[in-house]
């Protein structure tokens, strides 16, 4: 984690302009304030007092009415409020430019966390927690800020001040300015023990807060289970035991920033202490004068006011590094499946679909344990292709192979006899529409549902694809047709409706490979029929992959891969597979054996 | 404000709770103060009395003596030096605890807030949380909590300090300059109005300031949970510029609240300041008449001076108050969302029965729906006796699922009652219904848990034979036992390390273990193999014998083993009947019958 605040600095180098201007604004209003005083000074020496304006002040006289003591007394009173208005002002303006651009860089890394995040395989995602990532787009990315605009400025601000008292004490007496620095080496030594603790328990106390974040995302996630079985109790008590945790965390995050910030406060007091004592016995040996000392001391305060900034900087800079640890995490997490370098785009082809084959693939999620084994077949282009097997044969993992969902571990699969890691992913995935298990709506309008993977898709587009899939009538229905926003009011859409939705999204995409896994799965007989059958119109000129477990679906296919523990058992078409007696056939038997010998009887 | 203070008091109940560290804390500032005040001391000791020659001071003659030490300078001297020392370990001290008593106690509340919000949330309904999304409810449960501690620290320590300071400076600059101080409490009005004015306006920013966050958080969620989709539909460049717009809009918002902030503090400043001024002209004028000493009018401006402060601080902690106020709201809200589903006082336990006996139930003339206006049950009566299966049959959206979902009370119907053995479910203890019913949904909602916590999950007390013997039912052992670490293995969240049928299968398991009266089922051979479906129904109808099992389906081979079939169509019963009598009626039923096997055409050929 050396470094770490290189990459980050890259967030606010775009934003030079602004943060120069507030830097300006910052180092105009130390000029500011030494200003307050003056009006009241001017008042108290010159007008009450008698005391001729002082030389530089002449021109105050030359101003209407100044001429008199009141209207100089008025003028003055007006100075008091031009003063603080310039110093809240700029004050203001330096806020604002503040809580602008810290945001703004905070986005800025969040926007590529969160582009990083999408990038990265589902293997990646399988392996976190939603919850914890979560925390790291939105709470974690403010690191930036706080390094730039809590470390950094201040830095830069409490540098120059300590530069400029330590040439006025300088001036005064080298020996004794000398003496006062004496504390620069012990509050180094400080840093430097104190840093890396500090860090350490602030990433700590994230990593949990992230923790506490994904037990709560995880268990309203699974509410319905978590009623059913009258569980609620029970995560409630893990996520007390975690936030207790979390608090020991945050305070032994908050022991070390104290012990730092004691350790700091007794060096300057110590260096304060034997200043005071040796600027005494100086003194009472009358090589100093008492006024002498007491500017000295005056001094010293305000030579270790910076001092004191500049320590504690280090904790501000620890907990950003805190954070900044949690994002280059996954900043630094290697994408398994990327573009190659000087890939080509897959050349589109003319509505006949594509051919896809698939050669000795091997892969899986964990290591070890591959889902796949050596599995070989191809497809011609516009034919439809069914795959078969016993749950957990590997279906799902096959076809996530061909959008490069996921990378085979050993082989390849070629789309038109090109290997897809060779072709840009954009190119390769804008080819592919699926339909999967799960049908993952998002909580926008049913017309952006379904024109998710074609946005500029017209409202008669979408209408149409809609039709296709059996959802127009029912999204009619709906309270606002095909405005309404999934998710409010979406609790009322059936698990049917939800994937017909999705069937709808995969046909507007329009693309030359279909893959669906289980379309059907969740719909009623009378439903799947008239599915179907939009579905057959719809794969005609695609090459289609459908994963299902209905025979009635899979027998329509032009061919059959019957898969069993990850390897290719049988391939064929139906009546092939029947006659050859074997997997298929008793899966057939299985399913329509005993329907039909019961319809029979019935 | 938009609440009046009552309606905070639920919050105050976090704070109270740590009254031992508040008093603490209270006490520690009073202290800490008095010490900051010794702080000039040592060095007025080095130079009145070490080096100048007044009388040493009783304290520190008398604490010599008894160390029976002269008193010489050099004495005096190494006396100041220990004593600034000796002060910086107090004041270091007393920040130590107060650091941390504020860290501790604060941090407390927050957490104490955020378990009672997520209690809450817990007892919602899973409609309100697909309504509201999760993102929002996280972002209140991580970031609006902190609400309470901002209140504390705001209430606690500055306010009564500032009044106090206020009143007293107020009293003192009275009785030195009538006038005058009549003339800086020209600002007085001109303070509340500003008050009045921003405190709206800070409320409704930080409110936006929030909400804005608040979307961006629900939408990054959103994507996440989706990433399948989202990689397989290529939408990464589009999320991005979703992204930026929402970041964008947070930006604007945040910007908005600090520009409100400082224009806030701007113009109390300026009003106090044109006091000040005004007191400065009418001071000068007096003095020059002579009314009044220069002297006079410098210690009548250094009063006004801390006055000033003062009360700009507490307009300060008021805008901080009104900011914190959108937060505070955000967590209330939810705190007082009203469960949907609630015990009456004085609800029943169900009488224990013996799982194999079953339950009666029985629905009359329910009705239901997520949106009022939009019924998905309508008028729905049917009875369950005890041991029977019942399936339940229907087109896609005729309210199957819904139904279910009322057996476990996760919603009570509009009109109507549901019931179990005769006694209506709104008068027995929500969690004696529950534990009566095992529930196998649609969508398996596993947890991050081991594979055996998992189908424990609705009996922790299990022994791992019994999780086996479970396994084994639902035929789940085999693959179960091929995971990395078997029954230890830890799932992913949303069991994305397994397939669609295994997922299926563990949840059939945890319901099995379950051992309930009453089973209720949707879909459960959904998304498995035939041969899976047929081993899966095997041990579910073992598992059936003498309990009361609702199950959706729309395999025949699953709806033919029911004793009886009910027929759904838009929300209501339609028919019910066994499979015979069904078909013979030729309603319905046959026809869904008939299109299903319509789809085998050649099923005699093969």
């Amino acid at each position: 984690m050396k470094r770490w605040w290189l990459p980050m600095l890259g967030y606010a180098l775009p934003h030079w302009k602004c943060l120069a201007y507030i830097a300006g604004l910052m180092f105009l209003s130390v000029g500011l304030e030494a200003l307050v005083p003056w009006p009241l000074k001017v008042l108290v020496d010159s007008v009450l007092q008698g005391d001729p304006l002082p030389e530089k002040l002449r021109w105050l006289e030359e101003l209407p009415a100044a001429g008199s003591p009141l209207g100089l007394v008025a003028w003055l009173a007006g100075a008091t409020v031009l003063v603080y208005l310039l110093n809240q002002t700029s004050y203001t303006i330096r806020t604002y430019l503040e809580a602008g651009v810290g945001v703004r860089m905070a986005m800025d890394l969040g926007a590529d966390l969160f582009d990083r995040l999408q990038r990265l395989s589902l293997r990646y995602h399988g392996r976190q927690m939603t919850g914890d990532l979560l925390r790291r787009v939105t709470h974690d990315t403010g690191c930036v800020k706080q390094l730039v605009l809590g470390v950094l400025l201040p830095l830069l601000h409490a540098l120059a001040s300590l530069v400029t008292l330590f040439l006025i004490m300088w001036n005064m007496d080298p020996p004794l300015a000398i003496m006062a620095m004496m504390v620069a080496p012990p509050l180094g030594l400080l840093i430097k023990l104190f840093a890396r603790p500090m860090a350490e328990r602030t990433y700590d106390q994230q990593q949990m807060e992230g923790q506490m974040m994904a037990l709560a995302e995880q268990t309203l996630s699974a509410l319905p289970a978590v009623q059913a079985f009258g569980r609620e109790d029970y995560e409630e008590s893990r996520f007390r035991q975690m936030s207790f945790r979390t608090l020991q965390a945050y305070l032994r995050a908050v022991a070390s920033q104290l012990q730092f910030k004691v350790g700091v406060g007794g060096v300057l007091a110590v260096g304060t202490a034997v200043i005071m004592g040796i600027g005494g016995i100086h003194v009472v040996r009358e090589s100093l004068s008492v006024g002498g000392l007491l500017v000295f001391l005056s001094y010293l305060a305000s030579l270790y006011g910076p001092m004191t900034t500049l320590a504690y900087l280090t904790s501000g800079f620890a907990a950003a590094a805190g954070g900044a640890r949690r994002v280059l995490e996954v900043m630094g997490q290697e994408e398994e499946i990327k573009d190659m370098p000087g890939c080509s785009p897959l050349p589109a082809t003319g509505g006949k679909g594509r051919e896809v084959r698939f050669e000795r693939v091997t892969a899986g999620y964990e290591k070890d344990r591959p889902v796949l084994k050596e599995v070989s077949f191809e497809t011609f282009p516009g034919q439809t292709v069914a795959v078969v097997g016993a749950t957990g044969a590997g279906k799902s993992t096959l076809v996530s192979l061909i959008p490069r969902l996921l990378d085979p571990w050993e082989g390849r699969v070629t789309i038109d006899g090109v290997d897809i890691r060779q072709v840009s992913l954009e190119s390769l995935r804008s080819q592919v529409a699926m339909v999967l298990q799960d049908p993952f709506l998002l909580p926008l309008s049913v017309a952006e549902n379904i024109s998710y993977g074609r946005p500029g898709a017209s409202p008669q587009q979408v209408m149409e694809a809609a039709a296709a899939a059996g959802a127009h009538e029912f999204i009619q229905r709906l309270p606002q047709g095909y405005e309404t926003v999934i998710g409010e009011g979406g609790a009322s859409l059936s698990g049917g409706e939800r994937q017909r939705i999705s069937i709808a999204r995969a046909l507007l995409k329009d693309a030359p490979i279909l893959i669906m896994d289980e379309p059907t799965s969740s719909l009623d007989a009378g439903t799947e029929a008239t599915l179907v059958e939009a579905l057959e119109t719809l794969m005609a000129g695609r090459t289609t992959f459908i994963i299902a477990h209905r025979l009635s679906t899979v027998r329509r296919a032009d061919r059959i891969v019957v898969l069993d523990e990850g390897r290719v058992v049988e391939m064929g078409t139906h009546e092939e597979l029947l006659a050859k007696n074997g997997l298929y056939h008793r899966f057939y038997d299985l399913q329509f054996g005993k329907a039909a010998s019961g319809h029979g009887t019935g | 404000m938009a609440r009046n203070l009552r309606a905070y008091r639920p919050l105050g109940g976090y704070i109270l709770r740590q009254w031992p560290s508040l008093v603490l804390i209270l006490v520690l500032t009073g202290v800490s103060s008095v010490a900051s005040a010794l702080q000039p001391w040592p060095l007025k000791l080095l130079v009145d009395y070490a080096l100048g020659n007044e009388a040493v001071p009783e304290v520190v003659r008398w604490t010599l003596e008894v160390l029976s030490v002269g008193i010489t300078p050099v004495v005096l001297i190494v006396v100041a030096a220990c004593s600034s020392l000796g002060l910086f370990v107090l004041q270091s001290g007393l920040d130590v605890i107060l650091s941390w008593s504020w860290t501790s106690a604060g941090q407390r509340m927050v957490f104490d807030l955020a378990a009672d919000l997520f209690h809450r949330l817990q007892r919602l309904s899973f409609v309100f949380h697909i309504r509201q999304g999760i993102g929002e409810s996280l972002s209140r449960l991580s970031g609006d909590t902190y609400c309470v501690y901002s209140l504390a620290h705001g209430l606690l320590v500055s306010p009564a300090h500032q009044i106090l300071v206020m009143g007293s400076m107020g009293v003192v600059a009275w009785r030195l300059e009538p006038t005058l101080t009549a003339v800086t409490l020209i600002t007085v009005p001109a303070l509340a109005a500003s008050a009045m004015f921003f405190g709206e306006r800070l409320q409704r920013t930080s409110r936006f300031a929030r909400e804005a966050e608040t979307r961006l958080m629900g939408f990054v969620h959103q994507t996440l949970s989706a990433i399948p989709i989202v990689q397989a539909f290529g939408t990464r460049l589009l999320n991005r510029r979703t992204f930026q717009r929402l970041a964008a809009d947070a930006t604007v918002a945040t910007q908005r609240g600090s520009l409100f902030k400082d224009v806030y503090g701007t113009v109390n400043g300026l009003a106090l300041t044109m006091g000040t001024a005004l007191v400065l002209f009418l001071g000068g004028k007096r003095v020059m008449a002579e009314a009044m000493s220069v002297g006079d009018l410098l210690v009548f401006l250094a009063y006004l001076r801390s006055w000033h402060d003062a009360t700009q601080e507490l307009l300060r902690t008021y805008g901080e108050l009104r900011s914190v106020n959108a937060s505070m709201n955000r967590v209330l809200e939810m705190l007082e969302t009203p469960e949907e589903v609630r015990e009456i006082p004085g609800a029943k336990p169900l009488t224990p029965r013996r799982p194999h006996s079953g339950r009666h139930l029985s629905m009359e003339g329910v009705s239901f729906g997520y949106e009022p206006g939009r019924p998905v049950l309508k008028g729905l009566s049917m009875e369950v006796m005890p041991g029977e299966m019942v399936a339940i049959v229907g087109p896609s959206g005729a309210g199957k699922s819904t139904l279910a979902s009322l057996i476990p009370r996760f919603f009570d119907p509009w009109e109507g009652r549901v019931s179990m053995d005769g006694r209506d479910l709104r008068e027995l203890k929500l969690s004696s219904v529950r534990s009566q019913v095992a529930l196998v949904l649609q969508d398996p909602f596993l947890l991050p848990l081991t594979v055996a916590e998992n189908i424990a999950y609705g009996r922790p007390d299990a022994t791992m034979r019994q999780i086996e013997e479970a396994a084994k039912m639902a035929g789940a052992h085999e693959f179960i036992l091929r995971l990395p670490r078997g029954y230890e293995t830890v799932l992913s969240e949303r069991g994305a390390n397994l397939s669609g049928g295994e997922k299926k299968r563990l949840a059939i398991a945890r319901a099995i273990l379950r051992d309930a009266p009453v089973l209720v089922l949707d879909e459960p051979t959904s998304a498995v193999d035939a041969r899976t479906e047929a081993e899966i129904m095997e041990a579910l109808e073992r598992l059936m014998q003498g309990r009361t099992t609702v199950v959706i389906a729309h395999r025949l081979s699953t709806i033919r083993r029911a004793h009886r079939i009910v027929v759904l169509q838009e929300g209501t019963v339609v028919e019910s009947g066994t499979h015979q009598e069904l078909l013979q009626r030729g309603g319905l039923y046959a026809r869904l019958h008939t299109r299903q096997l319509l789809l085998i055409p050649q099923e005699g050929v093969a």
